[in-house]
């Protein structure tokens, strides 16, 4: 059975410590569990709580974490009723629900008061993201080798903890490949999936259906571009993707830019967004606009823009949600790293 | 006055930006050197971080308010706006 939702336990668990017992500093997240629970969420897999703790706790765990719980059971009745209360609230049949606690006692109770459920401790929880059961049924390549990558992004970041140099000669030292492609029939449903997963490197926040994604690989008046990513430690696959259309008055709109999170801080977004702007300046473009939901969820998005000299249109401002990003091309453009390849012949033709 | 931002804001800063960069020179990193392209390099990953945590220590939300986030051009500026800003008052939620 695939699990659905995981329902956590706070104390010791989620938190590196008690709620209530830790006075004006409430504990840390646990950083393993929640990269551990950040990986399930990107697989469509929701979280919950259930805490002996005021319902503060779980606000605080929301924050500190930055999971989004779809339901949060905080008082001191029996766990095994809270988890039973949170999948029907879910409308999920408690054998689509996991538990983890680090409580023996906790996990015997539920096992025994809900014998559906799949109930772990935290130390289970590093090789359970591996296991069949939070691994749902997927079209794509790259969902399906989600549980490998998170291995080797593991060990990436265990090298980069202790690697010298910049994280440029990081990148370098890894061996680092980033290919931008023209989008074919083949990449849309991996295309699709980005648009659905991705936040932090979203301008639209919207779903792309397949079709209207497929039009576009179709459309002689739009660039569909693939980004993928490799090094040594293993490969990404497809990473990211944009559309982009040229105007007639020489400015090229960049209308959906999306990149999975995995591959922050590996450069990608930044040889993308630099690749982009020199394709459109050798297309003849003078500026380069990208239109963009401004969310605290993508964030990271709007500071990649920032470094490669994109600002927002004037009199926008951050209480409105959305703005236009642009950045003329003449002059000196951001650099293209030469670790990026590309394999986009020509540019977009003009309408 | 020189920038606006208290001694202590910039040293925090400093460390902050040390630790999210992994790089130490940059406790000794200059007032007014661009925190973008050359000399820091912030990026996506990094300035993530670092917004992060001076929301964390100083209860100033940088992105929700300054949409092209022209506070981080230095480390003068930033160290500016959240003084000024956490002298307005704490950030509702902080």
């Amino acid at each position: 059975m695939i699990v659905k939702c995981v329902v956590w336990d706070l104390d010791n668990t989620l938190l590196s410590g008690v709620y209530l017992e830790s006075g004006a500093q409430p504990p840390r997240p646990d950083p393993a569990l929640v990269a551990a629970a950040a990986q399930l969420r990107d697989r469509g897999i929701i979280h919950a709580i259930a805490s002996r703790n005021p319902p503060e706790a779980a606000q605080y765990a929301a924050r500190v974490t930055g999971l989004d719980f779809a339901a949060a059971e905080c008082g001191w009745d029996r766990k095994s009723d809270a988890v039973r209360r949170i999948a029907a609230d879910l409308g999920l049949s408690p054998d689509a629900v996991a538990f983890v606690d680090d409580d023996p006692y906790e996990r015997a109770e539920v096992s025994f008061a809900v014998p559906e459920a799949l109930v772990l401790s935290p130390e289970d929880m590093a090789d359970a993201v591996g296991w069949p059961e939070f691994s749902p049924a997927v079209v794509t390549a790259e969902a399906r080798r989600r549980g490998e990558m998170y291995a080797e992004r593991r060990r990436r970041e265990q090298e980069a903890r202790t690697f010298a140099g910049s994280r440029d000669e990081f990148l370098r030292y890894c061996g680092t490949r980033v290919t931008i492609g023209r989008a074919t029939g083949a990449d849309v449903p991996r295309l699709h999936e980005l648009s659905v997963r991705t936040h932090q490197f979203n301008t639209s926040g919207q779903p792309v259906a397949e079709p209207e994604l497929r039009r576009l690989v179709g459309s002689a008046e739009h660039l569909v571009t693939t980004v993928r990513l490799s090094d040594r430690f293993g490969d990404d696959g497809l990473v990211g993707g944009c559309v982009t259309r040229a105007g007639p008055d020489g400015i090229w709109t960049v209308t959906l830019l999306m990149m999975s999170c995995r591959a922050m801080g590996r450069g990608v977004i930044e040889a993308l967004l630099a690749w982009l702007a020199g394709t459109a300046a050798r297309g003849g473009a003078t500026a380069l606009a990208v239109p963009c939901l401004v969310s605290p969820r993508n964030v990271p998005l709007r500071l990649a823009l920032t470094a490669a000299g994109f600002r927002a249109d004037p009199g926008a401002s951050s209480g409105q949600r959305h703005a236009v990003f642009s950045r003329p091309l003449s002059g000196l453009l951001p650099e293209v790293p030469d670790w990026v390849t590309s394999s986009v012949a020509s540019g977009v033709t003009e309408p | 006055m020189s920038g606006g931002g208290a001694p202590g804001v910039i040293g925090e800063l400093r460390e902050i930006l040390a630790r999210a960069t992994g790089q130490e020179e940059l406790l000794d990193l200059s007032e007014q050197a661009p925190l973008f392209g050359d000399g820091v390099g912030l990026d996506s990953l990094t300035g993530t971080l670092l917004l992060r945590e001076v929301h964390r220590r100083f209860g100033v939300d940088v992105a929700a308010e300054d949409l092209n986030l022209d506070a981080l051009a230095t480390l003068a500026t930033l160290a500016t706006y959240i003084t000024e800003r956490a002298a307005a008052g704490p950030a509702p939620g902080s």
